[in-house]
């Protein structure tokens, strides 16, 4: 058997109620960091030790894991799915039939898989992650297929679940996805994690400019400060200027943000992470066109 | 140890519900039901049996009509498991099954006891209504021996190929694979398994012409030890009269049969416990 590139050198702990956004290019081993987590893989080198579980049974018993697109096929109905994985963790039915209310699809559990749409596949797929009510819940690519509704519904149950106690895992290949969601940040390429912390964190080792997005209505700021590359960007509806400031050192703090105009009115102020192109050039040397082929065959793929 | 029985049983009980619930089982319960409950109607009306065939007793009946199980109902278990494995590796589901704190074995047999509780259902079936037909045309029951005989050996034929059928599913990259893995394991052991048996027979310098050979047959039972249909045979002649007895020990056909379910059913467990989803 032809294996695969895999993962090397890895040392990540897992917190309790904190959510973790695992980001990396094409192959850079994210699906497989989870699926040995998960322990669906076996680890060649190492160790996976889990607090309490002295089996791999048990320590699954602990983790929900959600793979990338699962393609639910019928004939079969959500209920019938959800009964059977039930059984498996020999939990009582009625707690399958909560999760699927909890994720929306309590008035479809009745319907064919088959009439099913990937958003609603993909919902299917969390609530199977929900089962057991895990304290580690890994979830690959899951805003996949969801439409922005869905997808700010899954962003405020996933923060309901961190408050919890419950430690999220969840890749993407794209860093603004998981930007107001994650805690902390693992970025991954070719197989090891090349940096790893907050992403601001990140950003500042990595020495990429903190970037900011403002816009508002009235007049437009004048003065912004030697430190401060100024770019003009195009403005939305009802806005009268917009800008996106680059900070050359340094940090992008709630007090260096209320000195930019304490008086003025803003529709708009947002921390703009860096292209994971860029970071994934800053940690691993790499030219920024090469890191950002690697990631564009990544998007390719989704299509 | 009950309570891993227990979900063994429930995860199989209920993919065997989805297995029977299928269109396909649709199609073949009433052909597994009429094939078998026929040929036992057949078989046991001496006016229109071919002529040369002993069925004067309800276990010749019985032995004859067994030849139903070994065309339709090993390809039944074919056409319902060809895609138990591969189809949820393809869809991701895998993935989550293997995933839950089940260990990997016990998920491996509730595979096999789901797929092999949807098979058995309607042989079951066919074979009661047979005996109830055999009665009727012949005005004596076959004995509880002979008829437990024939649904343990069926059931475990039926066992053997659920364990081929899951192994190939669980080899086979994609649909079309599992399918031609499948069939083509059951195409060998029905259609050509004569083949290396002529094989053999002529390599050993026995003549294999001559079809009232004591020595050919003597080979024949000893190469269908190797095949399931083979040993399947064997068990249902263990029940014949004495002049239509296999000349092989019930010791080495018992053996047999343990072999033939302990090592196809360890293969497809240790190929669970290998398998990357």
């Amino acid at each position: 058997m032809r294996l695969g590139p895999g993962i090397r050198s890895i040392d990540l702990e897992l917190k309790a109620g904190k959510i973790l956004g695992l980001v990396g290019p094409n192959g850079a081993g994210k699906s497989t960091l989870l699926q040995v987590i998960a322990g669906l893989l076996p680890l060649e080198e190492g160790t996976i030790t889990a607090e309490g579980a002295d089996s791999i049974e048990a320590r699954r018993a602990n983790i929900g894991y959600m793979p990338e697109r699962v393609t639910w096929s019928g004939p079969g109905t959500a209920k019938r799915a959800i009964e059977r994985l039930c059984a498996m963790r020999k939990i009582p039915v009625s707690e399958g039939d909560e999760l699927l209310e909890l994720v929306g699809l309590g008035t479809r559990i009745e319907d064919d898989l088959s009439t099913f749409s990937q958003g609603m596949k993909q919902r299917l797929s969390l609530a199977t992650a929900l089962l057991g009510d895990p304290g580690i819940l890994l979830l690959d690519e899951p805003l996949n297929g969801l439409d922005p509704v869905a997808q700010s519904a899954f962003r405020v149950l996933l923060n309901q679940l961190s408050q919890r106690g419950v430690c999220v895992v969840i890749s993407s290949h794209t860093l603004s996805d998981l930007e107001r969601l994650a805690d902390e940040f693992v970025l991954m390429h070719q197989g090891r994690i090349v940096a790893q912390g907050p992403l601001t964190e990140i950003e500042r080792d990595l020495g990429l400019k903190a970037t900011l997005e403002i816009a508002g209505l009235g007049p437009s700021p004048e003065k912004f400060g030697t430190d401060i590359e100024v770019e003009e960007i195009d403005k939305q509806e009802g806005e009268e200027w917009a800008y996106r400031l680059h900070l050359q050192q340094g940090e992008w703090t709630t007090e260096r943000r209320s000195q930019l105009g304490p008086e003025m009115t803003f529709t708009r102020l947002q921390h703009v992470p860096a292209g994971l192109e860029t970071v994934i050039s800053a940690a691993t040397g790499l030219e920024v066109e090469d890191a950002g082929f690697a990631i564009l065959s990544e998007v390719n793929s989704d299509d | 140890m009950i309570e891993r029985l227990q979900t063994i049983w429930d995860v199989g009980f209920q993919d065997a519900k989805r297995h029977i619930r299928s269109q396909r089982m649709i199609i073949l319960s009433p052909l597994i039901v009429m094939t078998i409950s026929m040929a036992c109607w057949g078989f046991a009306d001496s006016r229109i049996v071919p002529a040369g065939l002993p069925t004067n007793t309800p276990s010749q009946v019985l032995f004859y009509s067994s030849l139903p199980v070994v065309f339709f109902c090993t390809l039944s278990v074919v056409l319902i498991g060809f895609d138990s494995i591969s189809r949820r590796r393809l869809t991701g589901e895998l993935a989550i099954d293997l995933s839950q704190p089940m260990p990997r074995s016990d998920y491996a047999l509730s595979q096999l006891l789901g797929v092999w509780l949807a098979a058995m259902s309607p042989t079951t079936i066919a074979i009661l209504i047979g005996i109830f037909l055999i009665q009727q045309q012949m005005g004596e029951w076959p004995s509880a021996a002979d008829t437990a005989m024939f649904l343990g050996a069926t059931g475990l034929l039926l066992w053997w190929y659920t364990c081929l059928q899951l192994l190939a599913s669980s080899m086979a990259r994609d649909i079309g694979s599992s399918v031609t893995l499948g069939v083509g394991t059951w195409l060998f052991f029905v259609f050509l398994w004569l083949i290396p048996t002529l094989i053999v027979a002529q390599t050993m310098g026995i003549d294999i012409t001559d079809p009232n050979s004591v020595g050919f047959d003597k080979i024949q039972e000893k190469v269908d030890l190797f095949s399931p249909n083979g040993v399947y045979q064997l068990l249902m002649e263990t029940r014949l009269p004495a002049d239509s007895q296999p000349h092989l020990s019930a010791s080495s056909i018992w053996a047999l049969t343990l072999v033939w379910t302990l090592f196809p059913t360890y293969l497809f467990c240790h190929r669970i416990g290998v398998l990357r989803p």
